[in-house]
């Protein structure tokens, strides 16, 4: 069930409430496994509440989520994390009192590839900073550590919350090209953005998130195309971004306050 | 009378382990767990009569070596079937209940043991003195400085060095974190409950050999612990230390020159620090780094 056409996850009919106020109305959604699929919709649709439904922090009160076979939808969000579920949350949440070194040892040790060594090859910026705080990085770098954090876990499928939110333009192409290096690796994604345009060039699959409903469903190349939707979505900041070839290997200390 | 002071600071000091040992313990629940553990010098008298009752079998030394494991293992039993419901909730809860608990440890003990104080033997090597000009300082009064110095050391590898004590400082923050990123935090909150209770228990026994052992001798330790830890900053577990031995040594020396604010004094430091640096001698944003 996590073959090539599998599916890595699927929810249906998720309500979701904050105390009284009812957020999620009903959401349903499919990752295809070593697939990206990307859920997009502007501020407050939404979808933070979603994936914190889906790892179990926030428990959806009615529906139904199946990861990898097993339903997972009662779960403790450590149980379903150690089912291979990385999670990158919004706002990264590195853990600030921590060195680097040691917030790479907070994770689940699930057995897979990824290990400490393999991290700081990837991230050899992290290598140099591992005897730092979390909370001296620079946003950048904490996003970077953020995801590094959950794939040590060894996830088979990785959600990542806003993950380029406030980041310089150099930082955010630098990341986007670890999740589609993520997909190469087998990884399932589920990617949370503001940034329309950038995960569309990525993604498989899209959804369009809006008051806490599914509105939109289909190939990312499909909503790429729909020059209009995408302008909406993307809102004021649609056209701000601008394609940058220099060359960057690991995170430049120019960006330490992006 | 210098040398009366050096007796009172270096009684104040053994004090001051007593008070380091609950208030790292108080500490660890309290920060990752956010429960006010009144119930702590309830642990600490039970690790004593725990030893007590061992002692005829084990010896002290045995008894020093498993009546704080099996306070530790009670203590988790409760964490089990009590505590754990209270997590996330009001602090009034767990303070009603640790509360209760407290003066059930102390209900219990008096039953099982009685009410008088009762003397623990302790091995005669340890009774003498340290030296025929130092004869107010026996050598045990040295032994429980080295076993808690020793304890604190353990202590701070576990948390520096274990991914088990890196948990718990990455939890006292952010839990919710640790536990998305696959961590049982059940059993982490609990293993955390168990070692604070196990230091408790230590110091119970500790506690034992030097003075004596009754059903209240938790309370004496209770309230200057907590002062220790505010003292050194809510989250530093150096600055508890440091707190500890600072409120230990205050009051063995006023207890020189003004008896009766050897109590008074402790609430004293308290305000002077918390005026001077409203977070403690040590406390920082970071909780436990
Ligand atoms: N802890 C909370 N308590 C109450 N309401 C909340 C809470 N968190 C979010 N909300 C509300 O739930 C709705 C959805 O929020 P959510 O964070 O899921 O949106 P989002 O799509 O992630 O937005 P953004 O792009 O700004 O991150 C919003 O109306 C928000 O105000
Ligand atoms: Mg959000």
């Amino acid at each position: 069930m996590t073959g090539a056409n599998g599916t890595a996850l699927s929810a249906t009919g998720l309500h979701t409430f904050y105390g009284k106020s009812h957020i999620l109305h009903g959401v349903s959604l499919e990752v295809a496994a070593g697939r990206i699929t990307t859920l997009l919709g502007r501020n407050g649709a939404g979808k933070t509440t979603t994936l914190r439904s889906l790892i179990g922090l926030t428990p959806a009160r009615e529906g139904r989520i199946t990861i990898f076979g097993q339903e997972t939808t009662r779960w403790p969000s450590f149980r379903v994390a150690a089912l291979g579920v990385g999670y990158v949350p919004e706002g990264r949440r590195i853990f600030p009192n921590l060195s680097v070194e040691e917030n790479l040892k907070v994770p689940l040790e699930r057995s897979g590839p990824w290990s400490i060594a393999r991290i700081y090859d990837l991230f050899p910026r992290l290598h140099e900073r591992r005897h730092n705080r979390g909370r001296q990085l620079s946003g950048g770098e904490q996003q970077m550590l953020a995801i590094a954090r959950a794939l040590l876990v060894n996830p088979r499928l990785l959600m990542l919350d806003e993950p380029s939110q406030g980041l310089a333009p150099l930082v955010v192409r630098e990341m986007f090209r670890i999740v589609e290096q993520m997909r190469s690796e087998g990884i399932s994604v589920l990617l949370v953005e503001q940034n329309a345009r950038m995960s569309l060039a990525i993604a498989d699959h899209a959804y369009v998130l809006d008051d806490g409903a599914i509105v939109y469903s289909g190939p990312a190349k499909a909503l790429a195309a729909d020059e209009e939707r995408v302008q909406a979505l993307a809102g004021a900041g649609a056209g701000e971004w601008q394609a940058d070839d220099s060359p960057l290997n690991g995170l430049s200390e120019r960006y330490r306050n992006a | 009378m210098s040398s009366l002071v050096i007796l009172n600071v270096a009684n104040g000091v053994v004090t001051g382990a007593f008070f380091v040992l609950m208030a790292l313990g108080l500490s660890l629940i309290l920060n990752l767990s956010g429960i006010i553990n009144f119930a702590h010098g309830g642990f600490l008298a039970l690790g004593g009569y725990i030893a007590f009752a061992l002692s005829k079998y084990v010896g002290f030394l045995g008894a020093l070596l498993l009546a704080p494991f099996l306070a530790a293992i009670l203590g988790l039993a409760i964490e089990w079937t009590l505590i754990r419901r209270l997590y996330g909730r009001d602090p009034l809860y767990s303070l009603l209940l640790t509360f209760g608990l407290a003066f059930i440890f102390q209900d219990g003990t008096r039953y099982l043991w009685g009410a008088q104080g009762l003397p623990m033997a302790i091995p005669a090597f340890l009774a003498q003195p340290i030296s025929d000009s130092l004869f107010f300082v026996t050598r045990y009064r040295l032994f429980n400085l080295a076993i808690v110095a020793l304890i604190v050391a353990l202590l701070f590898v576990l948390l520096r060095h274990t991914r088990f004590g890196i948990r718990i400082r990455a939890g006292t923050l952010d839990l919710e974190t640790v536990a998305a990123l696959g961590v049982n935090v059940r059993l982490l909150r609990s293993f955390n409950f168990g070692v604070g209770i196990l230091l408790a228990g230590l110091g119970g026994v500790l506690a034992a050999g030097q003075f004596r052992l009754d059903p209240t001798m938790g309370d004496d330790y209770l309230m200057p612990s907590f002062i220790a830890i505010i003292v050194g900053g809510v989250g530093s577990l150096g600055g508890t230390v440091l707190g500890g031995l600072l409120i230990g040594i205050a009051t063995g020396v006023t207890t020189v020159y003004l008896p009766s604010a050897s109590e008074a004094v402790m609430y004293v430091m308290m305000a002077v620090v918390l005026l001077i640096r409203p977070r403690g001698l040590f406390g920082e944003e970071g909780m436990m780094s």
